[in-house]
């Protein structure tokens, strides 16, 4: 069976979605496929994202799919300091809502259905190959194998990027830029702040962190990412350490396992070619410090929609003519995803002595009063290596 | 390659295969073995240890 189609996006997260809606908005032909049965299922991620976020993406929040509302932060020393953030005073990255990825990511791929799309689940990819202006896919559906033939494929597939990779693109992640994600959905959890997001630092997450994301009442997501090259264990045998450890746990029992890759190195150089673009964890497109990027993927699959819609009325798909969506995404975001880089890079640094005494430091900090040139000053005298590092950034 | 019975399908080892040599459908995982090299960074990366080197007799 042969399919045709202008647009054909592979991957239904929310960067997959919000391409293929905008592409179908745009006027483009487009098909969805993902090689799920139910989208959004399992989650591989906290689910944290920022108010501001969703609003400059045009979409209004649901019930459905928004478990619980955030506007604090909590930051766990090793030895168990905390310094506490409000959202009111800093601005604060995936803080904001804890979604429910399940229902969030078919209501976003719902969109994409309403605004035209057409969709196919529990179609995998298995090949790629470009051919005389256009890309034939093989893919696999319920048994059986269907190729479909477009003008531009969005690929949205995730930290494993096949397609990125099948297009010539460089997509593979290096080991020591790949952080390994384990995390428990728990009931019966001891909050602080039920509206408190929670980071634990130091050896408890080596090359990460832990984190705990309240779900409303007693519920959340806790978890943790490693990188793996420098630690024996792997990330579920830390999450397990983690929860037998953290006061908020002791009582608290596990509903859901999830395990994921986050590729944190920073987005490709290139993630635009002929006929082929990338969005979201495929295109390394998530802040490297924290991990989130559902906005920063949606906002990929805005532009590339965008970019794709207008490619196929204009009858040219060159990387040339696509690069639009390279240059406006980055145009957004690169500088942002730099300082975050560096600051990931700055916090791995760190021995649980260090990270200690900036806690200690900073413990009862009014932080509304403090401006950028502060805050460093007074890092750099409990972490003189804050300057060096991050110096620059400020 | 052996793949342990609990791997959950999460992809992590298809992001650093070098070769792109990993499928993995939902409840899938296929190695391209005739290509690939032994690097083993996808036992590394497990993050549920679910991948083994297959003792070859």
């Amino acid at each position: 069976m042969i399919i045709e189609t202008d647009v054909l996006v592979i991957g239904a997260g929310p960067a997959g979605s919000t391409a293929a809606k905008h592409a179908a908005i745009g006027g483009a032909e487009v098909l969805l496929v993902d090689k799920k049965s139910e989208i959004g299922t399992p989650k591989r991620c906290a689910e944290g994202v920022s108010k501001n976020g969703l609003k400059k993406l045009g979409i209004k929040p649901k019930n459905r799919w928004i478990a619980a509302e955030m506007d604090r932060v909590r930051l766990v020393s090793p030895s168990g300091i905390d310094v506490w953030l409000d959202q009111e005073n800093v601005r604060l990255p995936e803080t904001g809502y804890n979604l429910e990825r399940k229902v969030f990511d078919k209501h976003m791929a719902m969109d994409a259905a309403r605004a035209g799309s057409q969709i196919m689940v529990k179609t995998l990819a298995k090949e790629l190959t470009l051919k005389d202006h256009h890309v034939l896919v093989k893919a696999e559906s319920m048994g059986n194998t269907t190729k479909i033939k477009s003008k531009i494929v969005i690929g949205a597939d995730g930290p494993e990027s096949r397609v990125g990779r099948w297009a010539g693109l460089k997509s593979t992640t290096k080991p020591k830029n790949m952080e390994s994600g384990a995390q428990f959905e728990m009931v019966g959890v001891e909050l602080e702040d039920i509206r408190a997001t929670e980071f634990y630092f130091g050896s408890v997450a080596p090359g990460g962190y832990a984190w705990i994301f309240p779900k409303g009442d007693d519920i959340a997501n806790v978890g943790l990412g490693v990188i793996n090259t420098i630690t024996p264990k792997n990330a579920y045998q830390h999450l397990l350490d983690f929860v037998r450890e953290c006061k908020a746990t002791q009582n608290a029992v596990a509903v859901e396992f999830n395990v994921g890759g986050v590729p944190v190195g920073g987005p490709l150089n290139k993630f635009v070619t002929d006929n082929v673009m990338l969005v979201g964890d495929a295109a390394g497109q998530l802040n490297p410090l924290t991990g989130g990027g559902i906005i920063s993927g949606m906002q990929a699959g805005l532009i590339a929609g965008e970019v794709a819609a207008n490619a196929i009325t204009e009858g040219n798909y060159s990387r040339e003519n696509l690069k639009k969506y390279e240059t406006l995404w980055l145009e957004e975001n690169e500088l942002t995803f730099q300082k975050y880089l560096k600051a990931k890079e700055y916090l791995q640094s760190l021995s649980d002595e260090e990270l200690d005494s900036i806690a200690r430091a900073f413990k009862g900090s009014d932080f509304e009063r403090i401006g950028p040139m502060e805050l460093l000053k007074k890092l750099v005298k409990v972490s003189p290596k804050a300057m060096v590092k991050l110096g620059k950034l400020f | 390659m052996l793949i342990r019975e609990f791997c959950m399908y999460c992809g992590e080892c298809a992001g650093v295969c070098p070769r792109n040599l990993i499928e993995v459908g939902e409840s899938t995982l296929k190695f391209g073995q005739k290509d690939c090299k032994n690097c083993q960074i996808c036992i590394q990366v497990c993050p549920v240890s679910a991948l083994e080197v297959e003792e070859r007799t």
